[in-house]
């Protein structure tokens, strides 16, 4: 095997992950008869998924869906408005820049931490004395508890005399306002996303990258092939199918993602690290204007829900290939 | 199974370290340098939890190192049921989440038609949805089903929150594993689930840590659903736990960094024992034995 | 059965279970364990009773004991602490679940709030009846009972004063020759000294889950005979008053008496630079000296209520509520609870528990409050003069359902307060103030 061309690891690559895994459907070649006992058994394999879902989620959409067309408040529906609080919401400055923050905050999040997460996977794949305590060590901050983490980076960044800050002057850069410069904030509050997700992008990354088969990589370097190319060339069209899944994954965690932004920032200084999630909680659980902030949640979800659909027909163009 | 598959694997793992190992022997300690660092940077807000869990709280006589965070936590607060209910909330729904999600990844992997991609598309569509918005449903919905105030309430929607991700995650690792594998099952006369079960999953335990530690992660950390389902102290997660120091306008930080950490250690000592299961090789490994 | 039994069973039918981790076991204990939520009916049963953490760890342990004690016309009261993050959705998935408490206490508006949807039982009857007879009555401040009161009825009464007072710091004040400031422009004077010494005289922040910046900008607003609200309960930013503090405010913060980072800062951070010898004078909460640490907490003392270029003196405070919920198994013993309550609640305050204020002159008076300096101060020189007003000022005495929709926590508030405090901001006191009434009047319900 270890004699094998670099065309042919590649073409496997773009297959798509490790040793041709390419997840075919295999009822449609092989005997009729193993389609239908597929149908069958396919179903009750989704059954349990299928019946939580329904359970979970049909009453509270509709219950919000409901709530998003009233202008009430949390416990009367109050009157029925039609698409008014859309309009409204459409029609709001607030709303626009909140949206435009998302998505920054969203790109830097989920490639961010895919950069970060993917660096140091291949780091840790490679021999190095104590390994397992480096991994475990930085998947910490992917454990703590987000209330603490933010106190925790509350206390690196947010007065003078906190420990950035002093380095920062010291190193004759002034007085910096980590968390009351609006654009400053908004840095701080993705650098912070980076931090907290990169453990789960480190995980993925280096659990597919398991999967690769190593031979690949001698016949590419019996090819010639120098680092960089054996990187772009084998192992990102290696691990491609997981980085898509954690890019749709993450997009999902960073545009729903409250706590981060609430805990450290809520939005300030002056709205400039406002999201639409936190917006939607505001709306609703502080100013009392539930109509209009679940109307946000689901514009929210809609523009989520595009974005990841063509990210999604992305990982099936690579399985197709 | 999970000591066979160890086995299986372990047989392939020296051939590769020795060969990944060979490669770069000259930059080990460069690398070693590299991670050092790297981790400590990544590190010192963690490090910042520690250190005041060990300080001396506002209204305490002692100086220097100190225990009495975790004391006053440990005998006038329910930290210990806490701990217990968040250990068994996360560990049933940990379980079911695979057991639920497994099947439905591999129907995600393997089926190929305009149904399989739907449904990939509505879990989605569903995991979309933020939790803001529906918690008072939920909350009312389950309140009629006597779920509330009830540790099994709070694991039946944490397993519906991972579901989808778990999904997917399954079926991401499954489509590393070549169908070969399951046809030679197949031409035995295994059954589709005889060669799912047997097969595919014994091959997948690096996919089901992943997945089991995303489960255990959000359901160990999750806050407003466990905030607003669980309603007696002794019923309280750690997550809730914590915010009982929280004051109007002040926290008891030392008792919040003590709980901090009793928060940390499970995670810790979880991932130490799995550790070597994530750095056993993939399906490659298992493959050079046959 | 009481909750906290029921709570205990439902763990040990799961720990039982978790061996077999069949699903359908699982259910069945969910559903076996369900409904242990309280109940009963006129002749007897437990009324919940939920409150929140409104000082140290002491203040759950004496408040579970209070009600832990009653007992009348076989009702017993089950004790439920609701954590402050996140309350309001904890009050409203109980009051639309009707799985709420039956007497509880709330944040400054939530009376009002619920009683807007027709969830809260009004207490005149109960004033006016059985509390004009055992003098309860005539035991709270002066103008407490009016402070919830709508025109319905009166939605709660008064359980803790939740002030807003100045502070400063005594040992940097002696250090610098600085006197205790009483006007506006001696206080201006004040933070121009502490200037020059690198310390800040107005002291406040406006960070996540820091409201007081707000607090302090509404109480100098009505510190100049301003606020928010008209007579008719419409929002009133846009007024002269209002425009003459705002751009004091400006000021303080432009001229840098003012950390330029407090825009975000939460309520530890301006803790922290008090400790620092960083502030010397600022707005914050009856208990600061409490939440300081070390030798700061006993430098810092009670300032005096500054008077405004017209005249005026007045700052802000929050009457917080204790009310009764129509969701209950008796209404007589909603009211035997809450004048248990009353009757009981001394011990909170004089084992200094760390709540707020006291609404009651009995409990005011006793030695073991008043004879702390810095409360002693606040009730002589602030609440005494009827120097405190509520959200409502300057057209109401008390708080009402729209106050909660605009003012009271909402995000608008936080922004508003964010750009005040932020230097760089050259938006003048007029132009902020007509934004901000278009945004209240987009709030008002």
């Amino acid at each position: 095997m270890s004699t094998e061309t670099v065309s042919g690891a590649l073409k496997r690559a773009r297959n798509g992950v490790g040793v041709s895994g390419s997840g075919r459907a295999p009822g449609g070649t092989k005997k009729r008869g193993k389609a239908v006992k597929f149908t069958g058994t396919f179903l009750a394999f989704a059954l349990p998924s299928v019946v939580l879902l329904l359970l979970l989620n049909f009453y509270p959409v509709i219950y919000a869906g409901w709530q998003s067309l009233h202008f009430g408040d949390l416990v009367n529906a109050g009157p029925f408005v039609w698409f008014q609080n859309y309009a409204s919401v459409l029609t709001s400055a607030q709303f626009w820049t909140a949206a435009l923050f998302t998505l920054v905050f969203t790109v830097v999040g989920v490639f961010g931490s895919w950069a970060v997460g993917l660096g140091l996977a291949l780091l840790l794949r490679t021999r190095i004395p104590l390994n397992g305590m480096w991994k475990v060590l930085l998947l910490l901050p992917w454990v703590v508890p987000t209330v603490v983490s933010a106190t925790s980076w509350n206390w690196l960044v947010a007065t003078p005399q906190s420990p950035l800050p002093v380095l920062a002057h010291a190193l004759g850069f002034g007085n910096v306002l980590f968390l009351a410069d609006p654009t400053l904030a908004r840095v701080t509050v993705c650098i912070f996303k980076v931090w907290i997700s990169f453990p789960f992008m480190m995980m993925m990354m280096s659990s597919a990258l398991a999967s690769v088969d190593t031979n690949v990589y001698e016949a590419s370097r019996v090819d010639g092939a120098n680092a960089w190319q054996t990187f772009t060339r084998i192992t990102l069209p290696m691990v491609s199918r997981t980085t898509y899944v954690s890019w749709i994954l993450m997009t999902i965690f960073c545009v729903n993602d409250f706590p981060t932004i609430f805990l450290l920032t809520a939005g300030g200084p002056s709205n400039a690290t406002q999201t639409l999630v936190v917006q939607a909680y505001s709306s609703v659980f502080q100013n009392n204007q539930v109509g209009p902030g679940v109307a946000t949640a689901f514009l929210m979800t809609i523009v989520l829900v595009i974005v990841s659909v063509v990210l999604y027909r992305q990982i099936q163009k690579v399985n197709i290939e | 199974m999970t000591a066979e598959t160890a086995n299986i694997r372990l047989a392939g793992v020296p051939t590769k370290r020795r060969r990944l190992g060979e490669q770069g022997e000259r930059g080990k300690w460069w690398r070693l340098l590299a991670i050092f660092v790297i981790t400590l940077i990544m590190i010192i807000p963690i490090i910042a939890v520690f250190v005041l869990s060990v300080t001396p709280s506002q209204n305490s006589t002692a100086t220097g190192f100190t225990l009495e965070n975790f004391a006053h936590v440990f005998t006038q607060t329910e930290v210990v049921y806490w701990l217990e209910n968040s250990l068994l909330i996360a560990a049933v729904t940990v379980v079911v989440c695979i057991i639920v999600a497994s099947p439905a990844g591999y129907v995600l992997s393997r089926g190929r038609n305009k149904w399989v991609s739907s449904y990939a598309l509505i879990l989605f569509v569903v995991q979309s949805l933020p939790v803001v918005t529906a918690v008072i449903p939920l909350f009312i919905l389950f309140s009629n089903l006597g779920l509330v105030d009830n540790l099994g309430g709070v694991m039946i929607i944490y397993v519906g929150a991972t579901m989808s991700v778990a999904i997917w995650m399954m079926a991401a690792y499954f489509d590393s594993i070549p169908i070969s594998l399951e046809e030679a099952a197949w031409i035995d006369g295994a059954s589709v689930f005889g060669s799912f079960s047997r097969v595919v999953l014994r091959n997948s335990l690096p996919g089901i840590l992943s997945t089991a530690i995303f489960a255990f992660l959000l359901a160990w950390n999750e806050y407003l659903v466990a905030l607003v389902f669980l309603r007696s102290d002794v019923n309280y997660t750690l997550t809730v736990g914590l915010n009982t120091f929280f004051q109007q306008n002040a926290a008891d930080w030392g008792s919040v960094m003590a709980v901090s950490v009793v928060m940390m250690a499970p995670p810790i000592i979880i991932f130490s024992v799995l550790n070597k299961y994530f750095s056993v090789g993939g399906i490659g490994g298992s493959l050079a034995g046959r | 059965m009481t909750q906290q039994s029921g709570a205990a069973f439902t763990r040990r039918a799961f720990i039982g279970a978790a061996g077999g981790i069949a699903a359908t076991t699982l259910l069945a204990a969910c559903t076996r364990t369900g409904g242990s939520t309280g109940g009963g009916n006129a002749s007897g049963g437990v009324l919940k009773f939920w409150n929140m953490p409104w000082g140290t760890p002491a203040f759950l342990t004496e408040d579970k004991k209070i009600i832990a004690g009653f007992k009348k016309g076989g009702f017993t009261a089950s004790y439920q602490q609701i954590q402050w993050a996140n309350f309001t959705t904890q009050f409203a998935t109980g009051a639309s679940s009707n799985t709420g408490p039956a007497v509880s206490s709330g944040g400054g508006t939530t009376s009002v709030l619920y009683a807007h949807d027709g969830k809260i039982q009004y207490m005149d009857d109960l004033i006016n009846g059985a509390w004009t007879t055992n003098g309860l009555k005539d035991d709270f401040l002066p103008g407490m009972l009016d402070a919830l009161k709508t025109t319905e009825g009166t939605t709660g009464v008064p359980y803790n004063l939740d002030v807003r007072p100045a502070w400063y710091n005594k040992k940097l004040f002696t250090q610098y020759g600085l006197q205790i400031p009483t006007t506006w422009d001696e206080y201006k004077t004040v933070c121009a000294t502490l200037k020059t010494k690198g310390i800040y005289g107005f002291g406040v922040g406006s960070g996540a889950g820091n409201n007081i910046g707000f607090h302090a900008i509404t109480g100098f607003m009505i510190n100049n005979g301003g606020g928010w609200f008209d007579s008719n309960q419409k929002p009133a930013a846009d007024t002269a008053a209002n425009e003459e503090a705002l751009d004091f405010v400006l000021e303080l913060v432009r001229q840098g008496y003012s950390d330029p980072a407090s825009s975000t800062y939460t309520n530890q951070n301006v803790y922290t630079q008090w400790q620092n010898h960083k502030i010397a004078y600022g707005i914050d909460t009856a208990g600061m000296a409490a939440n300081v640490t070390g030798a700061v907490s006993s430098e810092v003392a009670v300032a005096d209520p500054l008077t405004s270029p017209s005249g005026n003196k007045g700052f802000l405070y929050f009457p917080n509520p204790m009310m009764m919920w129509n969701n209950t198994p008796s209404k007589t013993a909603n009211q035997d609870l809450i004048t248990y309550y009353y009757q009981n609640m001394a011990p909170l305050w004089t084992q200094k528990t760390g709540i707020g204020l006291p609404p009651l002159k009995s409990i005011a008076n006793d030695p073991t409050v008043s004879g702390d300096p810095n409360n002693q101060k606040i009730i002589q020189d602030w609440v005494t003069p009827g120097i405190f007003k509520t959200w409502g000022a300057p057209g109401n005495s008390g708080v009402f359902f729209n106050v909660a929709n605009t003012v009271d926590g909402t995000q608008p508030t936080y922004t508003f307060a964010q750009q005040v405090l932020t230097p760089s901001n050259r938006q003048t006191a007029k132009q902020m103030l007509t934004a901000f009434q278009t945004t209240l009047e987009g709030l008002m319900k």
